[in-house]
């Protein structure tokens, strides 16, 4: 293989040799001098730092997730910031990468010396920064990190901004039990929330007496469900949970389709909130009933003007879920700085643990260790490719459309 | 009925295999060249094919034709710059074609996520479901098995049975002597990867309405392309055809007896088993 | 620059054909010393600077030092041994698991478990690279791709190891410890380089990546050194993987088997200079460095833009940093072993030996390949102290005849015996250890090589090392190549080649030689060269000579036994003389005269 060049003839250094080491040792000088460059920005404003996911697989929901930012920080400058200073966000691309995170806040920290962090979107590079906090003793709102196992106790800056993951889909269960359903098959990608969700449909199907006739679990992205459709085929379960990403979502809608089979109740996580689900499945899309944990048309203070301002910013676009978390992660950091007057951490951390904020998204109420206690649950059901809350029943838009037919 | 109904989904993967693999049993089977590029020429095309369905809600099949044009010439070009001056280092430019090809494939997958992000898409057309006699057979699957068989049969008989196709045959097995009987090989190889890349990018227009394409996981069609073409028999298209239905059936049968992350991984185990017991893969042709 | 494909592609070849001046004099110790002092020195300024720096340059440090000591493992199997590599996270996924579980379950020191992590992960290698190591090319790289995604499987559903959720580490690493291992391993996977690049087991490595067959010829083991630079090659990410796996406090399959971790560490080595000792590190620290200054302006080019310097590397400079750095006299290689001046060695002749005992015997052998049958039923021996030559018209198996002889092709029948013993079960690199040395018709020289590393390479085996550069100076010095020692291999005319390739079977010191059409395209003057060396081989201890040969002219007054074959099988055999007269001979040459 020649893509080497590899001669002989002379020494590793060559001919003239204190010039040339003269030149490396200067090279390396005006390397560090560089880097130097980098150095902590001018502290007048209030910054707040944050890892975004702009490249890599995470890129498309990370960028709701920073929207959500940008729309939090301009309305709290549009209401003259806090303690009397504007706000500004300085963020990095962790390109969808765990370790890449940890390294941008451990700069944001000590080199930008920012004065408040934000946590970065999923529950996998949440849970890879959250050590970081215990250790620079940050106060760390995280929006993007439904995973319960991030706020053991040992952790204690971090706090989640989303309902725990255990809670996702937690509705449908009762709603198809009352409505005769019986046996349930659980689906779940073995990855750290979607787990957390599938174990816990798992409990409750059978607390509530529910025989689960069929399961799967995965560890890797499946390109090919026709397998799996086929064995749920097989086992005719009322109730199909899925726990898992969007790509899962699709692909086993799909698979179902194409084996010829639809479940009484079809539930997914994830997926269906994005934008492209619909458009991706067309008319298979009808009765597939999914979670979130926020809603146009919640009754949460100023969720009106919210949407109205998250339009005007970005294209006409609606907000999702995403973007009502990280909003709320702002809301949540203003009110503590407000409350205790000042940007110290520890004071900060003592107040958030104690008290309750309300927030576009619900409530947000945290334990001990930094869960979430009181964002609601929701869900909804694509009928006629749009979207329509469906439970709980008391804040429903429209009746659930039962079964689910992929027409 | 369940083991028919698993033959069934097995043979239909396999169509959806073949479609894939064949660019690629072109470039690489029969020229030598390492295209890992092949999988983000597939994963553009179908993203445009998507970008373009949605936005003018016309059928993406209108797209084939253009495509493959357009691909055509594109293919052409980046050979002429970017392989072409490795073409003349004869084996010692193997593995360099490798790492260009490489590379290629970042700028493509790059250009991939800029234009149309990161998330999977599919197309919700052809979806009509068959129920045959108990069995179900999708159109979508169908459309993709004819097509990549006719393209394969199309390809065979091109190169067995024309004049240009043989031509190209004499190129990649002996270029020295293939410039003797005056064939431009210069230009053999530059339509060889145009072709390989214009069957690519059609059958990315097709496979969007098959499966779910992304721009971060084209590198994961790439493999599966490189398994089928050397479990086949490089350059053979009767071997490569019957290595995409035998994937695909012991695929479907890990999948529902075993497991979905038994089934990912049922390639790799069949590459390093084949190419350790029989290098030459399954079809006859001997390089 | 001109976009034509033809002028391009001459100017990369002279890029790619070393473009160096005659042959640079080895210099003198002790200015290398000076040099290694200095290099030390700054190196350890570099490492001990980041210690007083801020916790994000010590982060960013350490993580540099993570990438070039993969980088380095890369470049062992991949720029070194020449098997392209996708899959080296396999490696580092092993030692991170192995590092964690055996300190949360088994209580050792972090530093102990990632020893033994890195241990395990090398005798892994060991067990895949019999296997892996069998495939080629393209097909090597996409298998040990395939087997990541098989350890991520495995990994995700082994409940012992923590299956999906993955593994909670206590953190117990200070930053600066981290820095500090890390550095241990990256010396380690250097250390490693180094030896491979300048010692003289290390030229076996080049010798397989350059030309396994050639170097299986020459005596190089070639299966067992690709399985031990494969485990050279897992041992520093396995530690690495541990380390970072700590620093995380959290493990899982995706990030043990991460993938985006190989194509980085791919770029930067081939960005650096693949196959160089200081390519890994350059590529690294430069492109970290740059990419944390530019990633934050151009985050959407990122891959494309690795994408287009992965292109220009191979395009425009193959050899990346380190290959333009030696065009500019820098970072040179040096010879290995090569002492300061080519050392002139006398060989007392030893007594011409007279005939007799056979040496090489061939029985009934046949060689089919597919539905042609290249040998049928050939019988022939090569005795002591002759000179054996043989001849035929093209297709007649004379090669292949010598390719069943020196094990490169397996017969269908029959059998060939050496010394009396049957040869069929020993591989090719031991009959050339055992004494029987060839040349290939058309020169297979290593092209990365010197004239002088070709030749020691051939004459290390069974000698200590000053004996060894004995024995590769005479041949040098037989073949009148002496004077070219350290020109790169490419540079010399295809007379020089020939006398190479001779000076190689030289080298191995054997007891018979056989010579495949050596005289072929050379001048009268060259062809007298190698005649005068020929005449001398008796002189040498060797005891038999066979010639495949098509200039008869040259040949057939030096020769005792002329061997003439015609499509697989034998026709003629005597006295030149006879042999030339002969009707069938002159008729498998010339036709039937009606």
């Amino acid at each position: 293989m020649r893509l080497h060049a590899n001669q002989g003839g002379k020494t590793m250094l060559g001919g003239n040799f204190l010039g040339r080491a003269g030149a490396s040792f200067a090279a390396l000088i005006a390397v560090f001098v560089l880097f130097a460059a980098s150095a902590a920005q001018a502290q007048q404003p209030i910054v707040i730092g944050a890892s975004v996911s702009q490249t890599g697989p995470l890129a498309v929901d990370a960028a709701y997730h920073l929207r959500g930012l940008q729309l939090g920080v301009a309305d709290a400058n549009a209401h003259g910031g806090w303690l009397g200073r504007k706000i500004e966000l300085k963020y990095y691309d962790d390109q969808s990468n765990p370790g890449t995170a940890v390294r941008l806040y451990t700069r944001l920290i000590t080199e930008d010396n920012v004065n408040l962090v934000v946590g970065p979107y999923s529950s996998g590079i949440s849970q890879a920064v959250a050590p970081l906090m215990n250790k620079y003793e940050r106060v760390m709102p995280a929006p993007g990190a439904s995973l319960p196992a991030i706020f053991a106790p040992g952790n204690k800056w971090n706090f989640q901004l989303l309902p725990p993951a255990t809670g996702y889909l937690e509705g449908i269960l009762p709603l198809a039990k009352s409505q005769g359903a019986h046996t349930v098959a659980i689906l779940e990608l073995q990855l750290g929330f979607t787990l957390a969700c599938g174990q816990a449909r798992e409990a409750q199907a059978q607390a509530l007496g529910m025989p689960i006739i069929y399961g799967a679990s995965y560890a890797l992205p499946q390109p090919d469900f026709s397998s799996l459709a086929l064995a749920i085929k097989n086992a005719n379960p009322d109730v199909v949970v899925l726990c898992s990403y969007y790509p899962d979502a699709v692909g086993i809608a799909q698979a179902l389709h194409r084996i010829g089979y639809a479940p009484r109740f079809l539930s997914e996580t994830i997926g269906p909130a994005e934008a492209e689900f619909i458009s991706a499945l067309g008319p298979i899309a009808n009765g597939i009933i999914s979670n979130t944990s926020w809603w146009p048309n919640l009754k949460t203070p100023d969720n009106a003007g919210f949407i109205a301002r998250y339009k005007a910013m970005f294209n006409n676009e609606e907000p999702d879920y995403h973007v009502a978390a990280t909003y709320a992660a702002i809301q949540v950091l203003g009110a503590a700085v407000k409350a205790t007057n000042s940007l110290d951490q520890a004071k900060m951390r003592q107040w958030l643990l104690t008290h309750e904020v309300e927030t576009v998204e619900g409530v947000f109420k945290s334990d001990a260790n930094g869960l979430s206690t009181k964002f609601g649950q929701y869900m909804f059901q694509i009928q006629n490719g749009k979207r329509f809350l469906i439970w709980p029943i008391s804040q429903a838009e429209a009746k659930t459309q039962i079964p689910y037919t992929g027409q | 009925m369940i083991i028919l109904q698993l033959v069934v989904n097995g043979v239909l993967l396999g169509g959806t295999y073949i479609l894939l693999a064949q660019g690629l049993n072109l470039i690489f089977g029969v020229m030598g060249i390492v295209n890992l590029a092949h999988g983000a020429i597939i994963t553009l095309a179908g993203l445009f094919t998507f970008w373009f369905a949605t936005k003018t809600h016309q059928s993406p099949l209108l797209l084939l034709p253009p495509v493959f044009i357009v691909m055509l010439v594109v293919g052409g070009v980046l050979q002429r710059l970017l392989l072409e001056p490795l073409a003349r280092l004869g084996r010692r430019g193997e593995l360099l074609n490798l790492m260009v090809t490489f590379g290629l494939s970042y700028v493509i997958i790059e250009t991939g996520l800029n234009l149309f992000g990161s998330q999977y898409v599919s197309l919700p057309d052809l979806q009509t479901t068959w129920a045959v006699g108990g069995l179900a057979i999708n159109e979508a699957l169908v459309a993709a098995g004819v097509l990549g068989a006719l393209i394969s049969g199309g390809l065979h008989l091109w190169l067995h049975h024309t004049e240009s196709g043989k031509a190209l045959m004499a190129t990649a097995q002996n270029p020295t002597g293939a410039v003797t009987c005056g064939i431009d090989v210069r230009r053999m190889r530059g339509i060889a990867f145009a072709i390989g890349s214009a069957l690519a990018a059609s059958a990315g227009v097709l496979l969007i309405l098959v499966i779910p394409l992304s721009a971060p996981t084209a590198d994961t069609l790439t493999i599966l392309s490189f398994v089928i073409v050397a479990l086949g028999g490089l350059g053979d298209y009767r071997g490569a055809v019957m290595a995409a239905i035998i994937l695909g059936l012991v695929q479907s049968a890990v999948g529902y007896y075993l497991s979905g992350d038994a089934e990912v991984v049922v390639p790799y185990l069949l590459l390093i088993v084949f190419m350790v017991v029989r290098p030459q893969g399954l079809g006859r042709a001997t390089r | 620059m001109n976009l034509d494909a033809r002028r391009l592609g001459r100017w990369i070849e002279r890029r790619l054909g070393n473009p160096t001046s005659a042959a640079a004099p080895v210099p003198a110790p002790g200015r290398e010393r000076i040099a290694i002092a200095v290099l030390a020195v700054l190196v350890l300024c570099a490492a001990v600077a980041p210690l007083f720096a801020t916790a994000y340059v010590l982060q960013l440090a350490t993580d540099v030092l993570t990438f070039a000591a993969l980088a380095y493992s890369w470049n062992i199997i991949s720029g070194c041994t020449g098997y392209l590599s996708f899959g080296q996270v396999s490696f580092f996924g092993i030692g991170a698991y192995a590092t964690s579980v055996l300190v949360l379950r088994a209580g050792l020191p972090w530093y102990v478990g990632a020893l033994l992590g890195s241990g395990l992960a090398g005798l892994a290698a060991a067990l895949l690279g019999t296997v892996m190591l069998r495939l080629r090319g393209i097909m090597f790289a996409l298998g040990m791709l395939g087997l990541a995604r098989i350890l991520m499987v495995v990994a995700g559903n082994w409940d012992y190891i923590g299956a999906a959720s993955g593994l909670t580490l206590p953190a117990e690493l200070t930053p600066i410890a981290v820095y500090l291992a890390t550095w241990v391993a990256v010396l380690a996977a250097f250390g490693l380089n180094a030896f491979i690049l300048h010692s003289g087991w290390g030229l076996s490595v080049t010798g397989v990546r350059d030309d396994e067959v050639a170097a299986a010829a020459i005596g190089v083991p070639t299966a067992r050194i690709k399985v031990i630079t494969f485990v050279m090659s897992a041992l520093a990410p396995a530690a690495v993987g541990g380390i970072v796996a700590w620093n995380r406090s959290f493990l899982d399959p995706p990030s043990a088997f991460d993938p985006t971790l190989d194509l980085q560490v791919i770029v930067f080595a081939l960005f650096g200079g693949i196959g160089t000792l200081w390519g890994p590190a350059l590529g690294t620290v430069i492109l970290v460095f740059v990419g944390e200054q530019f990633w934050a302006y151009l985050p959407d080019l990122q891959l494309a833009l690795y994408g287009v310097l992965v292109i220009a590397v191979v395009l425009a400079f193959p050899g990346g940093i380190v290959g333009i750095a030696n065009r500019l006299g820098w970072l040179r290689r040096r010879p290995v072993l090569a002492p300061a001046v080519f050392p002139v060695v006398a060989r007392l002749p030893r007594p011409a030996l007279q005939g007799g005992e056979t040496i090489i015997e061939v029985r009934d052998l046949i060689v089919r390949f597919g539905g042609l049958i290249a040998l049928n039923g050939v019988s022939l021996s090569i005795r002591r102290g002759e000179m054996v030559s043989i001849i035929g018209a093209n297709g007649a198996g004379k090669t292949t005849l010598f390719n069943a002889i020196t094990g490169f092709v397996k017969p269908s029948g029959g059998g060939v015996f050496y010394q009396g013993k049957s040869v069929s079960d020993i591989p090719a690199f031991q009959r050339a250890r055992q004494g029987i040395a060839r040349t290939f018709q058309i020169p297979r020289l290593m092209e990365s090589m010197t004239v002088w590393e070709n030749t020691l390479l051939a004459a290390r085996y069974g000698k200590r090392a000053d004996q060894a550069v004995d024995q590769a100076a005479w041949a040098l010095q037989t073949v009148k190549l002496d004077g070219l020692w350290l020109e790169p291999s490419t540079k010399l005319t295809p007379g020089q080649q020939r006398r190479l390739e001779m000076a190689r079977a030289l080298a191995l010191d054997p007891t018979v030689i056989l010579l495949d059409e050596v005289m072929a395209g050379m001048t009268r003057n060259e062809q007298g060269e190698i005649r005068a060396v020929l005449r001398q081989l008796r002189g040498f201890g060797i005891a038999g000579v066979a010639g495949v040969e098509h200039v008869i002219s040259a040949i057939a007054d030096i020769s005792d036994r002329m061997i003439v074959l015609d499509r697989g099988s034998k026709i003629a055999e005597g006295p030149p003389d006879a042999v030339l007269r002969d009707p069938l001979v002159i008729e498998s040459y010339l036709g039937k005269v009606s």
